[in-house]
């Protein structure tokens, strides 16, 4: 192959380049990624997506967009290629605010409740023990975990077993999230008004990512929306429908607080 | 077969040495219902009124008799004799629950005979517990019974195929016998065993239908006499005696790993693996701490097993009380299933294998650790309730197809619908804005209703109504109240000015269910 290579180098130098592409995924097997299939949003990450071997937060904006903050990771685990199982470590029932995951609602989003293994801790030790383990085991295609404080050497430690089995791990933080951590990117998701059909029905949930810190990349700010169907994000259109005129003018792309 | 009599006669003696009596409340005046040494060499008998006893003897300890602490020792100190044998069946009413059966089949060869065995078990049962213990050893249940009961010495081993020469000169009362039958029998004069031996049986049989001859062959060993054992009988079982007791996590994780080591062994021959594991372990003072483990798998990695038992020990940590050390730890297989054995010298196991092997692991880990209940999976049910349409049951590994859903459904959903208090122009239409947890949330946009009807074959047996009052309003409650569990409940899906959505429900259709629009949020959308 090198040989061929360095053949093929003396006369194109765009055919190695290509030949080099095609090779190179095999080579740096474990570097691998989850894009968002969104140039201009994966263009700000390191790996063009977010790096599997990664721990990564996932701030929702206020409390009631904890739903929005789920459904973005949904959304992210449900682009997957190969529908492996995924690990889910939540507090027990009664310490979390906002519910529980709904079976049903996943469906909805895109993602098959199957996959889900849930499992419930009765304090922060616990969880952070369960989400070591998951990790560990390189069960699951990825690990998901709500936590409420975590300091940075937990965090470093996280992103050491993260890195070290090449699972992502996505933290979800309540909402003031100031302690600095060794997480490769943190997120914070708010909601933006839903994309609707021609009568007035959701369609498809926006959501606007903040993208606040990220290692070896940009920030940026960005509004999406999901296609649980075909699973893919992609921009709102530019004309916001006449339906939305009026609250597109008053509130455009700006992070929206509720009074 | 071994049969224990342990006398729980001095449990709580205010003086030992003293006559002590427990009574039970009977017609006629408490009786007694045990007794200690002292009191029974001044005369005193079982069943005797205790108003008589105190007449007879000038001091007399009394205490209220507590069968169910009874029970309850009685079930301890059999967990405790299965170091000797696994099978150990503590006795039942019909057997005077007190004392144990210990079925030594093949396990006195350990202590260097059947004599050295019963030697060492009195021995620790009078250190360790403080009872004189009364033990035989005969080839049937019956049969030790009796001896440990009626024969002189309070140690006896029967050799094979004696019973017969025996128990001919005991009572009848060494047949287990209710006590309506050992009179009639005295009655007819028949006062010992042998003199039923040789008559002939159609008679007794036609006296007696219950259970005297039932008695006599199992006595006998003409009949099997099932045994119930206090923990069902392992299929596997590998035990250590420690000469210096251990106190240790590790030293009981250690010892755990080297018994897996020697159980290995014999699954690999018999092709199975683990499924239930229970360890037991043994301490100094008597008490026996037991711990049971589960596995997704059956396997027989040393190494798999000694993980789960230290992270079980690691969750027990703070109740564990080693006390004065373990001195005997045995690690019993309670659940055996086949497993194929795997060739992996020439070919590397298979990805999926490994995975399936490695997801059994991780999930039997965190079960250990979290308990069997923390980890769990998604299951459709067939309810159009949305509260009811998903139950979340402990992982099982079979995994059901989910229904697709026409209507919108909330990813997170509260535990229990929470009130909200929700402006709308008409009573029965959509909301404009709605308040909730401290918040007021400007409605930009509505979708709905969804109606879902209560399901009224769940509904509970209505309570008599009480007479029509005339009363309006205390009519309206009434059949509010009758209805409760059947209530419509209208859906919406809303969003406010910031975008975020949620899931409100009107209870009652208005006018019609109910007077007022109750409302409530019951979830949220991504």
């Amino acid at each position: 192959m090198l040989q061929k290579t360095t053949f093929l180098c003396r006369d194109h130098r765009a055919v190695v380049i290509d030949e080099l592409r095609r090779l190179l995924p095999r080579i740096e097997g474990t570097h691998k990624s989850l894009p968002f299939g969104l140039a201009t949003l994966d263009s700000h990450l390191p790996e063009g997506g977010l790096t599997c071997g990664a721990l990564h937060e996932v701030v929702p904006e206020t409390e009631a967009s904890a739903a929005a903050a789920f459904g973005f990771i949904a959304a992210i685990l449900g682009r997957l290629l190969k529908p492996r199982l995924l690990v889910c470590v939540t507090p027990a029932y009664g310490r979390r605010p906002y519910g529980r995951l709904h079976g049903h609602g996943l469906t909805a989003l895109g993602l098959d409740p199957t996959r889900l293994i849930l499992v419930e801790t009765a304090d922060r030790k616990e969880t952070l023990w369960a989400i070591k383990e998951a990790l560990h085991s390189s069960v699951p295609a990825a690990v998901i975990g709500a936590i409420d404080k975590l300091d940075l050497r937990t965090s470093q430690r996280l992103q050491l077993a993260s890195s070290d089995t090449g699972l992502p791990l996505f933290l979800l933080r309540p909402a003031p999230t100031l302690e600095s951590s060794a997480a490769a990117t943190r997120w914070h998701i708010g909601t933006a008004e839903a994309a609707r059909d021609r009568f007035g029905l959701i369609v498809r949930p926006r959501w606007h990512l903040h993208l606040e810190r990220c290692r070896n990349g940009r920030p940026g700010q960005w509004v999406v929306e999901y296609d649980h169907v075909a699973h893919r994000f992609s921009f709102p259109a530019a004309v916001a429908h006449p339906s939305h005129a009026r609250s597109a003018s008053e509130a455009p792309l700006r992070k929206t607080r509720c009074a | 077969m071994l049969a224990a009599q342990a006398k729980r006669r001095c449990e709580k003696p205010v003086a030992p040495d003293e006559p002590f009596v427990l009574i039970v409340a009977s017609s006629g005046g408490p009786r007694i219902s045990a007794l200690n040494q002292a009191a029974e060499d001044l005369g005193l008998t079982v069943s005797e009124p205790l108003a008589d006893a105190r007449a007879k003897v000038g001091f007399l300890q009394v205490r209220a008799a507590e069968p169910a602490a009874d029970d309850n020792a009685l079930q301890k100190l059999a967990l405790w004799a299965t170091h000797y044998a696994p099978a150990a069946s503590p006795w039942s009413e019909d057997n005077g629950a007190d004392g144990f059966f210990l079925d030594v089949e093949g396990a006195s060869h350990l202590f260097g005979g059947e004599e050295k065995l019963i030697a060492d078990l009195a021995a620790r049962l009078l250190k360790n517990f403080g009872f004189p213990a009364q033990i035989a050893v005969a080839d049937t249940a019956g049969a030790a019974w009796a001896l440990s009961r009626f024969h002189s010495s309070p140690l006896f081993v029967l050799p094979p195929g004696q019973e017969t020469a025996a128990l001919a000169p005991l009572p009848i009362a060494a047949l287990r016998l209710a006590p309506d039958t050992r009179a009639t029998l005295r009655r007819l004069g028949f006062k010992t065993v042998g003199a039923l031996l040789d008559k002939p049986r159609a008679p007794f049989a036609a006296r007696f239908p219950n259970k005297l001859l039932r008695r006599l062959d199992q006595a006998l060993g003409r009949i099997d006499e099932p045994l119930k054992p206090v923990i069902a009988p392992p299929v596997y079982h590998a035990l250590r005696y420690l000469i210096e007791p251990i106190f240790t996590q590790q030293a009981i994780v250690a010892y755990a790993r080297r018994l897996m080591g020697t159980l290995t062994h014999v699954l690999t021959r018999d092709d199975v693996g683990a499924r239930r594991l229970r360890l037991c372990l043994y301490n100094v003072d008597g008490a026996v701490e037991s711990i049971d483990i589960a596995l997704t798998l059956p396997t027989r990695s040393a190494d798999h097993v000694a993980r789960l038992i230290d992270l079980k020990l690691e969750a027990l940590a703070a109740a564990n009380e080693a006390g004065f050390g373990f001195e005997t730890i045995g690690l019993a297989i309670t659940q055996a299933e086949p497993m194929p054995a795997r060739q992996t010298e020439f070919t590397p196991a298979s990805e999926d294998d490994d995975r399936t092997e490695r997801y059994a692991v991780l999930i039997d880990a965190l079960r250990q650790r979290l308990g069997p209940q923390s980890v769990r999976c998604f299951e459709p049910v067939e309810s159009h309730i949305p509260e009811r349409a998903e139950i979340l049951p402990p992982l099982n590994g079979e995994a059901s197809a989910w229904p697709a859903m026409e209507q919108p459904r909330p990813l997170l959903l509260l535990p229990r619908a929470e009130p909200a208090k929700v402006t709308a122009l008409v009573p029965d239409g959509p909301p404009r804005r709605f308040y909730w947890r401290g918040e007021t949330h400007e409605i930009t946009g509505a979708e709905g209703p969804e109606r879902i009807a209560g399901e009224w074959w769940r509904q509970m047996p209505l309570p008599a109504r009480p007479r029509e009052s005339g009363d309006p309003d205390l009519d309206s409650r009434f059949r509010g109240d009758e209805r409760k569990n059947v209530l419509t409940r209208d859906y919406y899906l809303v969003e406010d000015r910031c975008g975020h959505r949620f899931w409100l429900y009107r209870e009652g259709i208005y006018g019609r269910e109910t007077a007022q629009a109750n409302w409530f949020v019951h979830g949220l959308f991504a």
